[in-house]
């Protein structure tokens, strides 16, 4: 008996001193919500999960009834979890086909896609030897993922990079294991560089790979696995979402675009990539794709984040539609916020054109829940953060 | 207040008691509630089984029903293919296979060995601290045994070991390189899984082994043999079916694990070369990886569906495996006996 | 029978020098053989000790290095901030486990009662063999089953999700152990309780259970190490949840007036995190902060898990101990 109590103590101690550590001893960022706050829970993209979470402890400073959590399972993810109604909000890269429409619309649910950043996907490279920035073009790049040029020292790498040495060394190509919106707008870029890779694997958020069935293929999860991949293995190449590979200090190519020019990725070229397509949103707000524009300063290889909402919110069981409305600020707060464009842009992302964020606005003035239409943009909750 | 109650109005007291007993007679004192409840949570237990084997195969009709037979066939060119959405099994099975039985062949020798250390030859003053490592590297979470495989393990030595192997063994189909330079491979998952399941096969050879009483081997001592020669020549064979039952208990263990393996496999769901040195994707690391995000029905169906094998592999494995492993438990008095 | 030995002696004889194979007698060759597997045989459980001490000692190193009271009390940091702590998986984890003990320890130890007291007959046996497979279902598929039963039909990820998905992990140890223990207690006591009229229930509940307790809440306590401890059941049924507090929900519950009731079912429906999923996230993360705080998590993970171990180990043996 006093054997059997004392272990139940153990474990009741145990258990206390984690309680303890885990509720009583949180000192900052957990204090208790206002009242009529809300939780909204998203997930999806890992492509602007970084600047996303940057946002969402920014937010919570600014506006303290709102608490926003996003979490990184993929665009894939993203999409089936707002399809099974298991988050409020999701983020995708990839562009939402008809029939996943249509698999909502079965349910009741109208929803609606609209672009909030737009992000450069930058080829990176792990080759210990090498300090120096390395140039590739689409072409070559394309006949790497295809496994036609599989050593470093191939003639067309050599080419485009005159003054270095390259190792006659094997490359491993890095890919993601999830469904991604990367993805798409990697394999988008290179069908539109190579006809080989158009006719093959094709542009998709998720691919087969020739690498693999090559057998130097090697997947990471997400844009986070996919950089920790490449940081592991040397000569290897993969490609991730420019924040992850700055962040990081993993270096990446500067690429020859359309126009011909040499460019690196940065806010100004992924500006004049968005420049290149702002006038061809589809009806339901995307894009196809913004790679390879024609501008002499666009970088080559970029894309939109979407976030997925529906159009017409189901009341919450306990907070009826304060829910919808407070992500609608939150969403207005992300693209009006000076700090909050400002965050965005450190980390690597561009904001919308105006002309673009006018459209989206345009659209998402008409969300409704229950039936009523919701508030968009006129109580600026950033507003009430700095009368305070 | 009972008894208050009874002074107070006998004959209502006397209905009370007539009834409650009359209800205690009808009841057993409540033992049919007993049990019943205990009968109910042990069938609930079955329930459950039922329950995960139902939804696994209700959930996969789709990938069953348009892929049929062909989805787990051996098929040269294999497409696991969300954008056209044909999937084959054969790769993520086959690299099942492959882990599993490689780790097996690893595992097995060393458990058998280290369970004779155990059971015959440890000295008392060392066979709790013996026993202690064996059983703390099973209760090591997989996810922890993952972590240090990403960054400890494969560099130092999965990468070396993989180098070694292309060298010395390239020629061979099975070892045809290079490693990636990560280490994530095939290999790596089979090393993780050999350390996983020694624990496991160990711990039930050893309970074999020690269910064989002394007369037997005294009796082979006695005839002049050696301590080795009684075991290899009399313990071994009498347990062999348990042994082996441990062994398979151990496959199961190693086919079903999910979180180190997809940490270091590398997470390639077609390559198709079958050597050890190249990346590659289990059942368990493909459903990991890809059920949070299978937007499609057929995907996340076929995803089901390599659950459903998986759940139908590991029940067989489970039902032989405790067959033998009954087995031995009945015949050890007998022979006892004999 | 000979054949076997001579192969196996053939086999040892390269590892020795030359010069210690004097005479080859069968004799000698068969106390080499003898020697040479016997010294195998503690070899490789010698072997076998590297791994476990190696992670063992890798993870106290490097996560001890990153461990700090930031880590266990505050939530997770912004990537451009630094810093933060995973309270909010401390908390998940425990929200977690204290969901699935409240499910399996009633039904395990019931169910046990049934395969106790009743192993030969049908049902016994085949809930006995249903245990065996519970016990052998690999997580990843008890994940699935979670997502399908309850995330989808739920419409949210959930502490419950998890902590359901973590209770039939647990389940099968619990069965096992406590059938074990119950068995373990002498006739006596039971035939004693029921002669002086004790029904059934009584029987189990005041005599048995007591008995085996310290048995039961072992096995219990291993089931618990292994619940913490599992990956795979939480992927898909969790979400993650940079925000989950205990202590914010609880306050901002009852500040805004909500019943207990309200309160726990915030507590226990919201999508949250835990200790190994978010392990398992920032082991794949590329910023050096995030993969050392994870080193940290391993070290809590390890200690919690190891350290329940070690302790029913000395439990058992201060037990068995008393008992001869």
């Amino acid at each position: 008996m006093s054997r059997a109590k004392f272990g139940v103590g153990i474990i009741l101690l145990a258990m206390a001193a984690l309680s303890i550590s885990a509720c009583g001893g949180e000192s900052t960022g957990a204090a208790a919500l206002p009242s009529g706050s809300v939780k909204l829970h998203g997930a999806g993209a890992t492509f602007p999960l970084a600047v996303y979470s940057q946002w969402n402890f920014a937010y919570k400073l600014a506006n303290p009834s709102t608490l926003v959590n996003y979490q990184g399972i993929g665009s894939g993810g993203g999409k089936k979890a707002m399809i099974d109604g298991t988050v409020d909000f999701a983020g995708s890269d990839s562009l939402m086909k008809d029939k996943e429409y249509k698999a909502a619309a079965d349910k009741g649910v109208t929803l609606q896609m609209f672009p909030t950043l737009a992000g450069a996907v930058v080829p990176i490279v792990n080759i210990p030897e090498i300090t120096q920035t390395l140039t590739i073009d689409g072409p070559t790049l394309a006949a790497i993922y295809l496994g036609t040029i599989n050593r470093w020292n191939d003639p067309a790498l050599a080419k485009l990079n005159p003054k270095l040495t390259l190792p006659d060394k094997p490359i491993t190509v890095v890919h993601r294991s999830d469904g991604s919106g990367t993805t798409e707008v990697f394999t988008k870029y290179l069908s539109k560089v190579s006809e080989e890779w158009k006719n093959g694997p094709g542009g998709a958020s998720a691919v087969e790979w020739p690498a693999d069935k090559l057998g130097n293929g090697v997947a990471g999860k997400g844009n986070p696995g996919v950089a920790a991949t490449v940081q592991a293995t040397p000569y290897s190449i993969g490609y991730v979402e420019l924040s992850f590979a700055k962040l990081n200090n993993i270096p990446f190519f500067e690429m020859m675009n359309a126009a011909g020019n040499t460019v690196t990725a940065d806010a100004e070229s992924l500006n004049s990539a968005m420049l290149d397509f702002g006038d061809q949103f589809s009806d339901k707000l995307t894009v196809d794709t913004i790679s390879n524009g024609p501008g002499a300063k666009s970088w080559p290889i970029a894309g939109y984040t979407y976030m997925i909402i529906p159009m017409n919110f189901r009341p919450d069981a306990a907070q009826g539609c304060m829910k919808a409305q407070k992500l609608l600020d939150y969403i207005y707060w992300f693209n009006t916020d000076a700090d909050a464009m400002a965050q965005a842009n450190l980390l690597g992302y561009s904001t919308l054109p105006e002309s673009v964020r006018a459209q989206v606005f345009e659209t998402l003035a008409h969300v409704q829940c229950d039936g009523q239409a919701l508030q968009f943009g006129g109580t600026a909750p950033q507003a009430k953060a700095n009368s305070e | 207040m009972k008894e208050n109650t009874a002074s107070d109005k006998p004959a209502a007291a006397a209905a009370f008691r007539k009834r409650s007993s009359r209800f205690q007679l009808l009841t057993q004192h409540g033992d049919v509630f007993w049990r019943g409840l205990i009968a109910v949570t042990a069938i609930f237990v079955l329930v459950l089984v039922l329950a995960i084997g139902w939804t696994t195969w209700r959930d996969s009709a789709l990938s069953r029903e348009v892929f049929g037979l062909s989805f787990v066939l051996p098929t040269a060119d294999a497409s696991w293919n969300p954008v056209t959405d044909t999937y084959d099994a054969w790769p993520l099975i086959a690299g099942t296979i492959v882990t599993s039985v490689f780790a097996i062949l690893i595992a097995a020798p060393f458990s058998i060995f280290i369970a004779i250390f155990l059971s015959e030859l440890c000295p008392m003053w060392l066979r709790t601290p013996a026993n202690f490592v064996i059983e703390m590297l099973a209760a090591i979470p997989s996810v922890v045994l993952g972590l240090w495989g990403i960054f400890v393990f494969l560099p130092s030595v999965v990468v070396p070991v993989g180098h070694f192997l292309e060298n010395t063994l390239g020629f061979l189909p099975l070892f045809q390189g290079p490693i990636p330079a990560s280490g994530s491979s095939r290999l790596a998952a089979v090393l993780i899984l050999t350390i996983m399941i020694i624990p496991t096969i160990t711990a039930l050879t050893r309970d074999v082994l020690r269910a064989i009483p002394d007369s037997q081997r005294e009796a082979a001592l006695a005839l002049g043999s050696t301590r080795w020669e009684t075991i290899w020549q009399v313990l071994i064979p009498a347990s062999l079916s348990g042994i082996f039952g441990a062994v398979i208990l151990g496959l199961g263990r190693a086919l079903g694990e999910t979180m180190a393996v997809t940490m270091v496999i590398g997470n390639n769901t077609v390559e198709a070369s079958g050597s050890l040195l190249r990346p590659g994707a289990t059942l368990a690391s493909t459903i990991a990886n890809q059920f949070a995000e299978a937007v499609s029905p057929m995907h996340s169906s076929a995803l089901i569906e390599l659950g459903l094998i998986l759940f139908v592999i590991t029940l067989l494995l489970n039902m032989a495996a405790r067959l033998l492993v009954y087995q031995v438990q009945k015949k050890v008095p007998t022979e006892a006996r004999a | 029978m000979s054949a076997v030995g001579q192969s196996a002696s053939r086999a040892a004889q390269p590892i020795l020098p030359r010069g210690l194979i004097k005479t080859k007698n069968r004799h000698h060759t068969r106390r080499i053989t003898n020697l040479a597997m016997l010294g195998m045989t503690a070899a490789f459980t010698l072997f076998a000790a590297i791994p476990l001490i190696w992670v063992t000692v890798y993870t106290v190193m490097t996560g001890a290095k990153y461990i700090n009271v930031e880590f266990f009390t505050e939530l997770p940091a912004s990537v451009l901030q630094g810093g933060g702590g995973v309270s909010n998986a401390i908390a998940g984890t425990i929200i977690i486990t204290l969901i699935a003990m409240t499910i399996s320890i009633p039904l395990g130890i019931l169910a046990a009662y049934y395969v106790a007291e009743k192993p030969n007959t049908r049902l016994g046996l085949v809930v006995r063999f249903a245990t065996d497979v519970l016990a052998g279902v690999p997580s990843i598929i008890i994940g699935l089953f979670a997502y399908g039963i309850l995330v989808k039909p739920l419409g949210t990820f959930s502490a419950l999700a998890g902590g359901v998905a973590i209770s039939i992990i647990m389940l099968p140890t619990i069965v096992r152990s406590t059938e074990e223990m119950l068995k373990l207690v002498p006739r006596a006591l039971r035939e004693g309780s029921l002669a002086l009229g004790a029904p059934d229930w009584r029987t189990s509940l005041v005599v048995l259970l007591p008995a085996a307790l310290a048995g039961v809440v072992t096995g219990i306590m291993l089931a618990i190490a292994r619940g913490v401890g599992e990956t795979a059941p939480l992927l898909f049924t969790i979400l993650g949840n940079d925000h989950y507090s205990v202590r914010q929900i609880v306050q901002s519950g009852v500040e805004s007036g909500m019943t207990p009731i309200q309160i726990l079912r915030e507590l226990v429906l919201s999508p949250t995190d835990a200790l190994t999923l978010t392990m398992y996230r920032y082991s794949q993360d590329p910023f050096p902060e995030r993969v050392q705080q994870a080193w940290a998590i391993a070290l809590v993970v390890m200690v919690f898990v190891l350290g329940v171990n070690i302790l029913t180990r000395a439990l058992t043996a201060r037990r068995l101990a008393g008992r001869s």
